[in-house]
This record gives C-alpha cells, sequence and structure tokens, in this order.
C-alpha cells in the first residue's frame, strides 16, 4: 500500500493558533464515545474536513499526559465558532477529557495537517469509515452534501452501539449505511459485493476513507476498478502536531530520508 | 500572570554562556522546537533558538511508534534524529531559524568522531551564534551513547569542534546515562567547551503489555517531562560545582519556578522541551512571568539566583 503525499502547497490555508477554548459541552455519546463541544472561533473560522487538532489533556503545567491528543474536528459550527469534537476514550489522556466541565478551558492548537482534497470536478463521493475514524469523514460528508454532491457514508463499527456518525448524517442529509461485526454485516467481502454492484454502473469520483486498514485495502481496490481518486486520513501518536518533531512518521531503517510526517504531510494522504 | 510595572521594576533577564551574551535565559531544547512555532509563539523574544541536531548525510529517523507517554507529566520517544544532511539545513533550514533575528544555536550530531569534524566543517561559513554539539543522543544505534559516555571520546569531540569553530562558542550536550556526570562536564570544559547543557534525555523501556514488546519500535527510548525535573537539578547541581563554566539545565521544565529551581541549582539558562508539545506558548509565558518571579525572591538579575543553592 503506497501513500503518496498530496499536491505541494495547501491551498488558502490559514495559520494553526493556540487557545484555552472555552468547554462548551462534553457528555458521553454511546460505547466509548464522548462528545466534545469548543468555543474556538479561530478555528472554527478557517477548519476544513480531514483537519484536526491537538488537545491539552491537563491544564495544569507538568501533571498529567504530556502529549496533547491529535482530534479530527468532527463538525463545526461557523457561525457560533464552535467545534465538535468526538472522541473514544482509550487511555490516560482521554479519560481526563471526560473530566472537562462546560466552562472550563482547554488548550487547543489547530487547524492543524493537509484537508481532504478531491478533484475539483467530483461530484459523487463515497465515504467509507470504522469505529473513531469517522470523525474525519463527517465534515466533508456534510459539506460535500451541502453544495448538492451526491454523497454515500458507510459507517463501520464493531456492534451497533460503537457505530458512530448515523444521527449526524441523518442530521445534515446524507444517506448513512451502518455496518456491524455481529451480524456480520461489516465483512469486507460483503461491503466490496455491496459497493461493486451499487457503483459500477456509475462509479463515484471520489473515495475517502479512515480507521481501517482492511477498508483501505477495499477502497484502494475499488478505486482501481472505478479509476477514481482515493485518499485516507491517517492516525499516528504525535507530540507537536507541526512537524518539527517528527514524533508521528512511520520511519523505515536504512532509509536516507525521513518519511512522510502524519501532522504536517498527512493527515490526508492519496493511496496508489 | 503577566507581571505589571508596578510589581517589577529594572529586571535584568539577560545571561552570559561565555562569550554569548543572550536577552534571557529561557530558549529550547533541540528536537523539541522549530521555526514551525513561529505562529503561536513569538520567536524574537526568547534568549535563543536551538535546531534539531544536523548530521553530515540526511537520515531516517526511527521505526515508528516513535512516540508514548509515560504519566506525570513526561513521554519516551525514539524519534532518532531525522535530519536533511548539512548542505539542505545551511540552504533550506538555516535561515528559517535566523528570520527572527534571534541568536540560533546550531546542534551537530555524528556516528562516530570523525562526523563532528565533518559537520563543523561543512557549516564554518554559516552564520549563526553557536554550536551545542549532541554527544548524548540515547537513540542512535552506535556513535551518541558510547561518545557521551566516554569523557575521552567527550574531550576529542569537543576539542575538534572547538578548533573548527571559527571562534563560535561550543557548548556541549552531556547525556545523563552516566555514573558521573562531573567527569565527562569536566573532560568537555578541558576541551574548550564554552557551557554544557545538562542534560540529554534519559534512557527508557515501555512494554506493551499485550504483545509483551516494547511500545517503541526501537525498543528504547529517551524519558523527558516533568518526571526527570528531579533527577536533572541534582545533574545541573553536580556539573555546576565540577566546572566553571555555565551550565544550561534541560529536563522536565514546565513552570516559570521550575526555571528559578534550575538557575537556584546552577543553571545560567534553561532550555524547554516537552513542555511545549502540550502549551506551545509556555516559554512565552516564563517570559511573562520571569520578572516577577525573580523579584519575589529579592532578585534584579538572574545572576542574582544562579547557583545560590544552600546546601
Amino acid at each position: 500500500m503506497m501513500l503518496q503525499p498530496l499536491a505541494a502547497e495547501i491551498p488558502s490555508r490559514i495559520l494553526p493558533v493556540c487557545i484555552d477554548a472555552p468547554v462548551l459541552g462534553n457528555q458521553y455519546v454511546s460505547d466509548r464515545y464522548w462528545m466534545l463541544r469548543l468555543d474556538a472561533p479561530e478555528i472554527a473560522t478557517g477548519v476544513r474536513p480531514g483537519q484536526f487538532v491537538l488537545l491539552t489533556p491537563s491544564q495544569t503545567p507538568g501533571e498529567g499526559p504530556s502529549l496533547p491528543r491529535p482530534m479530527a474536528v468532527y463538525d463545526v459550527d461557523r457561525a457560533d465558532g464552535a467545534i465538535d469534537i468526538l472522541y473514544g476514550v482509550v487511555g490516560s489522556g482521554t479519560t481526563q477529557l471526560t473530566r472537562f466541565r462546560p466552562g472550563d478551558r482547554m488548550t487547543a492548537v489547530g487547524p492543524l495537517g493537509r484537508p481532504f482534497e478531491p478533484p475539483s470536478d467530483a461530484t459523487r463521493l463515497l465515504v467509507v469509515g470504522r469505529g473513531i475514524g469517522i470523525c474525519s469523514l463527517t465534515l466533508l460528508a456534510r459539506e460535500r452534501a451541502e453544495r448538492g454532491h451526491a454523497v454515500t457514508v458507510l459507517l463501520s463499527g464493531r456492534h451497533r452501539g460503537a457505530i458512530i456518525g448515523a444521527d449526524f448524517c441523518d442530521a445534515v442529509g446524507v444517506h448513512a449505511r451502518q455496518l456491524c461485526d455481529e451480524d456480520g454485516s461489516s465483512d469486507v467481502e460483503s461491503i466490496r459485493r455491496l459497493l461493486v454492484e451499487q457503483y459500477d454502473p456509475a462509479p463515484p469520483d471520489f473515495v475517502a476513507t479512515c480507521g481501517s486498514k482492511r477498508l483501505l485495502a477495499l477502497c484502494r481496490d475499488l478505486g482501481r476498478r472505478w479509476t477514481c481518486e482515493v485518499q485516507v486520513s491517517v492516525e499516528a501518536h504525535m507530540a507537536c502536531g507541526l512537524g518539527y518533531c517528527h514524533g508521528c512518521a512511520a520511519g523505515e531503517v536504512g532509509r536516507d530520508e525521513e518519511s512522510p510526517l502524519v501532522c504536517a504531510t498527512g493527515p490526508v494522504f492519496r493511496v496508489s | 500572570m503577566r507581571a505589571t510595572s508596578s510589581e517589577v521594576v529594572d529586571v535584568d533577564l539577560s545571561v552570559e554562556l561565555g562569550p554569548l551574551r543572550l536577552s534571557n535565559p529561557i530558549m529550547p531544547a533541540s528536537g523539541c522546537f522549530g521555526p514551525e512555532l513561529a505562529s503561536l509563539l513569538p520567536l524574537e523574544r526568547l534568549g535563543a533558538l536551538v535546531t534539531k541536531t544536523v548530521f553530515t548525510a540526511a537520515r531516517s529517523g526511527n521505526a515508528a511508534h516513535r512516540l508514548t507517554d509515560s504519566g506525570s507529566g513526561s513521554a519516551l520517544n525514539s524519534v532518532g534524529i531525522p535530519s536533511p544532511g548539512a548542505a539542505s539545513f545551511r540552504s533550506q533550514v538555516l535561515p528559517r531559524y535566523s528570520a527572527h533575528g534571534t541568536p540560533v544555536i546550531v546542534s551537530i550530531g555524528g556516528l562516530a568522531v570523525d562526523d563532528y569534524f565533518s559537520i563543523a566543517d561543512e557549516l564554518s561559513m554559516a552564520q549563526f551564534a553557536a554550536y551545542e554539539v549532541n554527544v548524548s543522543c540515547p537513540n542512535l544505534e552506535r556513535g551518541g551513547i558510547s561518545i557521551g559516555a566516554d569523557p575521552d571520546q567527550v574531550y576529542r569531540v569537543t576539542r575538534g569542534v572547538v578548533d573548527r569553530a571559527a571562534g563560535r562558542p561550543v557548548i556541549v550536550k552531556l547525556t545523563p546515562n552516566v555514573a558521573s556526570v562531573d567527569e565527562t562536564a569536566c573532560a568537555a570544559e578541558e576541551a574548550g567547551a564554552a557551557a554544557l547543557t545538562v542534560a540529554n534525555t534519559f534512557v527508557g523501556l515501555a512494554v506493551d503489555l499485550r504483545r509483551r514488546r516494547p511500545v517503541l519500535g526501537n525498543g528504547t527510548g529517551g524519558l523527558s517531562g516533568h518526571g526527570i525535573k528531579p533527577l536533572v537539578l541534582r545533574l545541573v547541581w553536580e556539573a555546576s560545582r565540577a566546572v566553571d563554566i555555565p551550565i544550561v539545565g534541560c529536563g522536565g521544565i514546565a513552570t516559570t519556578g521550575d526555571v528559578a529551581e534550575f538557575l537556584v541549582a546552577g543553571a545560567t539558562a534553561v532550555q524547554i522541551g516537552t513542555a511545549t508539545f502540550s502549551r506551545p506558548t509556555t516559554m512565552a509565558q516564563m517570559l511573562d512571568e520571569l520578572p516577577t518571579q525573580l523579584t519575589d525572591l529579592g532578585c534584579r538579575r538572574v545572576a542574582d539566583l544562579v547557583g545560590s543553592l544552600q546546601a
């Protein structure tokens, strides 16, 4: 699987800011997922689908987790200047994030990374996400649907309660199909048959995916079948989010050159 | 809290590292900083800018994962010092540091003693204020750890870089992974170092219980962050008593109070690394607070606090 950096120049990028953002809400959603809403107009103004923010789990310097957590921007309210972060509680940092209450402030840096860049003439989008990876895709689905593009979303999860994004898709008028492990519907070969049947007559012109290596491989295969652009958002542990620390590169021993940085070259890459 | 003029009168933040005079003692730690921070942090306010370690040839970093949280404000990393190489550094990277008008300290590294001389030769015509010689990165398969732990090798590397530094001060960044930091500190001083950075990261290991494997792709990594602060304070205290040249304290500094503690323990300046990750504005906040901190401690100058530990 080859991941290629997107074009060298980032179109109309705004510089990231570091703010102590007031927490507007922080609530349990389902399974291990929580929804955080931050008052962050500086970030909400310029954030684009696929970009992320770094959230600092501890407001006391030198205490708690030392590394900020990279989080996709799930949704944005540009009028109110708010961003929504849907996060999974998996370790000490995300556990600490659940302790923030409305009125608290949380250090946030963003918007960071390269957004999805569908071809300029793309109007038929297929969006395939699994688990927490769906959070990198929701804003793309919403903004494209609002432009009148044909958007289909596949939401995969371990079980029904672990599928996120369905309510969001309903609310923004995007057709979403839910797939889960417990009834076998998330089986990759089943999804392949489903998509081939649905799209072979009129293939999509852009596929975006996040959250599963098996689904990424499927999207790559289908992209070749349909000759369409496939882009993936990649996850990694990060420290700086800006590209100077090189903590997020998937380095390979013996190479002369440094590998692409997930934070600054990505997190969105072209799949070939 | 920002200092106000009514609270703080004429506090002198300037410090001297040998012939290198800095407007204040706050600078980033190598590897934990880059010009990419310019939109988040006023780089012109810092005492100095310290580059990521440069090697003669381009090199990749280590295999993923390269980072893991260690709790207590600490992190373990095995980034492994990727470098664009000397030529690209001079033409592409160094100008981005120099653009801010702040003294630039170039960190250099090598996998063998002669590598340090090569990189110093290659950079001799470039414009920057000082060298920081990284003899102590624990991540390299060869070189770093053995050079930094051996006083004779530290002497040779330091001497050779001093001879090629075209008059620039040479700061040597020591490894903490030694039985006695005094010996390597004295070796660097005898070889002509203008100052010492104390210290690099401690070698550590994180275990993935389910996989029964190291969490980091390289196996071991360097421990940094607030959890190592007491260990480094002790090293700074010991090194400052062993040598007559200034010490730059580095390790676990997250607050202005931490800065003051390092000054008291014997550091003349400090470097901030891991704390910048969780809060990119950390160094600016320290500069805002330091005058008040010094005033509260009855000091008019940074120098009044340096090495004032009563023990």
